[in-house]
């Protein structure tokens, strides 16, 4: 009987909160791109308050990553060197045209409009580093361990890649009239994620027949599901429920663990090999306790503030009373 | 390998150093917000409400940016220093990291919820009771990360030895997780970043409503900056008085857990008890060449201990002496700052009207200018002291560092776009600043979504 390695498990559980976060944001990024007068109304509400919770989360990510697998460090680092540091760069680009977009007064040549596309084609860019490091963590495609070395041609070269990358971007723009609810899109939503998923399962396949596993049944049938209640008048305000839709995303992810555990890298790299060990682990636990907690707290902060005012839209800045100068 | 090596340096080194005036910045505006928001609370002065709305607006911009690039250094020390982050990983140093991500959320959260939805939050004290943690969340951040510098000055947490001797093993025993959060050096470093920085971004600021001060023609305009003012000058006097305490305390310690640094920062040649305190010049030999000496200064200042001398380690162990330079212009930066500060200070309590003076507002600006240099060139000193080590008698920086050229191309990407992007973000944030009518400012700090776009 296997133990759970549950220096893994809390990582991925990290880990799969901050793609559920990213990948909405992403699905609003490409709406913005697509059709940004149609879409703005319902993306950005969501999308600037979000970003920055989405970075806090990233940032969260890595450092648990590093906490638990030291060993992986330099290889990894090594390994996708590259496209991390493009990665970085499309982080600083989204980071600023947001926080310019919300608050630039004089429009002339730039707007908050050009801004805001600016921000979805920058996490579209970055979107599409994540996959790549994701599918090759996955398959190993394009990856050479011995010389930890990551070739992009290799990686494209090889089958599954691009349908990788493909699936998602059906599943995404499917899903994203769904969870920001934008009604002219709506009829798109079925046929693209179906499309979505068939074009993962295969690219999956042609990765590794072993990839294909019944955990694959989860993403499949809970996305569908999302795009096919949208149909449906009675529940579709379920199905774009974010809170709803952020909690499965966050199950779906977290059930594709099995692709990278026990082994990442197509069967290279064994995780229970490279975790910490010794009191560095006890550290990790009683730090992800507390911090389990502490981030529980301020996202019901977070939750409960969103409530109110989605509950009391009425709510109007408070009139200061004005008294004497200084 | 040097020359990559030597890449690796400057890439981190420019990151860091453009990414520390930001913080720096985002620091003074969240205590300028936070001391604002009380003083709106409990007098109504409207004026300390459009202070509020007009500060929220750059912190926002700054937090974005910084943000980023809080990430992309953390990044670039995985990638740059490999061996160095393994050695993190494998220490309790991590843990202090980790904990830096909560402080992170807590600023994060706050921070959204205070721009975005405080007006949900009713009663007179509430917006101010958010943007408290959305400081402490800042200033821990930067506490936690001193940490780390802390540790890689004095570090401690496993078996020091046993490392160094397994040579390309890099072999981390008896490990304890929780001792790098209290380093030889962590309180006296802590002390200095929480005095200095603050100093540096409220001064800033400060420089900023002086020059604004005057240039404004209309009279609201005139008391919105006048306010500013006098909140950063205010504050400037608190954390200067600190600043000087925290140097002090801190250059006690390091002569006694990084001899070494100390006696290059002093240009000491030889140890001793009664020793001289040299400004500028250099060594040859050894003896001193150039600069001026205040003679039996340092001992009095260090009460007659015996302090270290360069003779006393292989010339081959040495940082580069241009810290010796670097600290004493630091010194006497920040003295003159000092002087200005307490100067200021006593003018204003005596009733001179410093603000209504020109020639002091331009001065004030050039002393925002200071300030940033001063830090600068802090941050400088004790990285460059800790040189060749990037963990102190532990590990090299040539060790730690990647020797992939891969990173060349990249890296001078994201020189070229921070060279861009940082002038234009400052250009920016006084752009937001100013960006709404004082009409529309003295209404208050909205604590909902009207200053955002959508």
């Amino acid at each position: 009987m296997s133990t759970i390695n549950w220096l893994f498990e809390v990582n991925f559980a990290i880990f799969s909160v901050f793609l559920v976060l990213f990948v909405t944001e992403l699905m609003g990024g490409i709406l913005l791109l697509i059709a940004y007068d149609a879409t703005k109304a319902k993306v950005l509400p969501y999308i600037v308050p979000i970003w920055e919770v989405t970075g806090t989360f990233a940032a969260f990510w890595v450092v648990t990553a590093d906490f638990a697998y030291p060993a992986m460090l330099i290889p990894v680092a090594s390994l996708l060197s590259g496209l991390i540091l493009v990665f970085l760069i499309l982080l600083v680009v989204r980071n600023s045209s947001i926080s310019f977009a919300e608050l630039i007064v004089k429009r002339g040549w730039i707007d908050e409009r050009r801004l805001y596309q600016l921000y979805g084609l920058a996490t579209l860019g970055i979107g599409i580093c994540v996959v790549i490091m994701l599918s090759a963590i996955v398959s190993g495609a394009g990856v050479t361990l011995s010389s930890l070395t990551f070739s992009l041609g290799g990686w494209v070269t090889n089958p599954g890649s691009l349908l990788y990358l493909v699936g998602v971007l059906f599943i995404g723009i499917g899903l994203a009239p769904v969870f920001y609810n934008i009604e002219p899109l709506r009829r798109w939503a079925p046929p693209l994620t179906v499309l979505g998923v068939a074009v993962e399962g295969g690219a999956l396949y042609l990765y590794s027949s072993s990839f294909l596993s019944a955990y694959f049944l989860i993403p499949a049938v809970l996305t569908v599901a999302a795009s096919l209640l949208y149909q449906i008048r009675l529940t579709a305000p379920i199905a774009s429920q974010k809170f709803i839709f952020a909690l499965l995303g966050t199950v779906i992810i977290f059930s594709q663990s099995y692709l990278v555990y026990p082994t990442a890298f197509n069967g290279a790299i064994p995780v229970d090999q490279v975790t910490t060990s010794g009191p560095m682990v006890g550290a990790f636990y009683l730090l992800s306790a507390a911090g389990v907690v502490v981030v529980g707290l301020l996202m019901a902060l977070y939750l409960f503030a969103v409530h109110r005012a989605t509950a009391r839209p009425e709510a109007l800045p408070p009139v200061p009373t004005v008294a004497h100068s200084p | 390998m040097s020359q990559i090596v030597d890449f690796d340096r400057l890439l981190f080194a420019f990151t860091i150093g453009s990414h520390i005036l930001l913080v720096s910045l985002s620091i003074g505006m969240a205590i300028m917000i936070c001391i604002s928001e009380f003083l709106f609370a409990r007098t109504k002065n409207k004026y300390y409400g459009a202070l509020v709305r007009r500060l929220i607006r750059p912190f926002v911009v700054s937090f974005g940016i910084g943000t980023a690039s809080g990430i992309v250094m953390a990044v670039e020390l995985v990638n740059l220093f490999p061996r160095f982050m393994t050695l993190v990983s494998q220490t309790g140093v991590i843990a202090i990291f980790y904990i830096e991500i909560f402080a992170f959320f807590l600023e994060t959260i706050f921070l959204v919820v205070y721009v975005y939805y405080g007006n949900t939050f009713k009663g007179r004290y509430s917006r101010w009771v958010l943007t408290v943690p959305i400081m402490v969340g800042t200033l821990l951040s930067a506490v936690l990360i001193v940490m780390v510098n802390a540790w890689m000055n004095t570090p401690n947490g496993f078996d020091l030895g046993t490392y160094v001797a397994s040579g390309t093993n890099y072999s981390v025993t008896n490990v304890n997780p929780w001792a790098p959060f209290l380093t030889a050096s962590t309180g006296d470093e802590v002390f200095h970043v929480l005095a200095s920085v603050p100093l540096t971004g409220i001064m800033i600021i400060g420089g900023f409503f002086a020059y604004r001060y005057l240039r404004s023609t209309s009279l609201e305009e005139k008391t919105l900056f006048l306010t500013g003012l006098r909140v950063a000058v205010a504050l400037s006097f608190v954390f200067v008085i600190l600043a000087i305490l925290a140097g002090v305390l801190e250059i006690d310690g390091m002569y006694q857990y990084q001899p070494l640094k100390y006696a290059a920062i002093e240009l000491n040649p030889q140890p001793g008890t009664n020793l001289p305190m040299t400004l500028f010049g250099t060594v040859s030999g050894t003896s001193i060449v150039g600069g001026f000496q205040i003679p039996g200064f340092q001992g009095w200042l260090e009460h007659g201990a015996n302090l270290p001398g360069l003779s006393q380690y292989p010339q081959s162990q040495w940082p580069p002496l241009i810290i010796h330079e670097t600290f004493d212009v630091m010194l006497l930066g920040g003295a003159l700052l000092g002087l200005f500060v307490i100067a200021y200070c006593g003018l204003w309590l005596l009733k001179r009207k410093p603000f209504d003076r020109p020639i002091l507002a331009y001065v004030f600006l050039g002393f925002s200018a200071l300030t940033a240099i001063i830090m600068e060139l802090g941050w400088m000193t004790d990285e460059l002291g800790r040189q060749p080590w990037i963990v102190y008698n532990v590990l090299t920086v040539n060790d730690a560092a990647s020797n992939s050229a891969n990173l060349y191309a990249p890296g001078i990407v994201i020189i070229a776009f921070y060279l861009f992007l940082f002038p234009f973000t400052l250009w920016f944030m006084g752009r937001v600043f100013r960006g709404k009518s004082i009409a529309i400012d003295l209404e208050g700090p909205t604590g909902g979504r009207e200053d955002v776009n959508y």
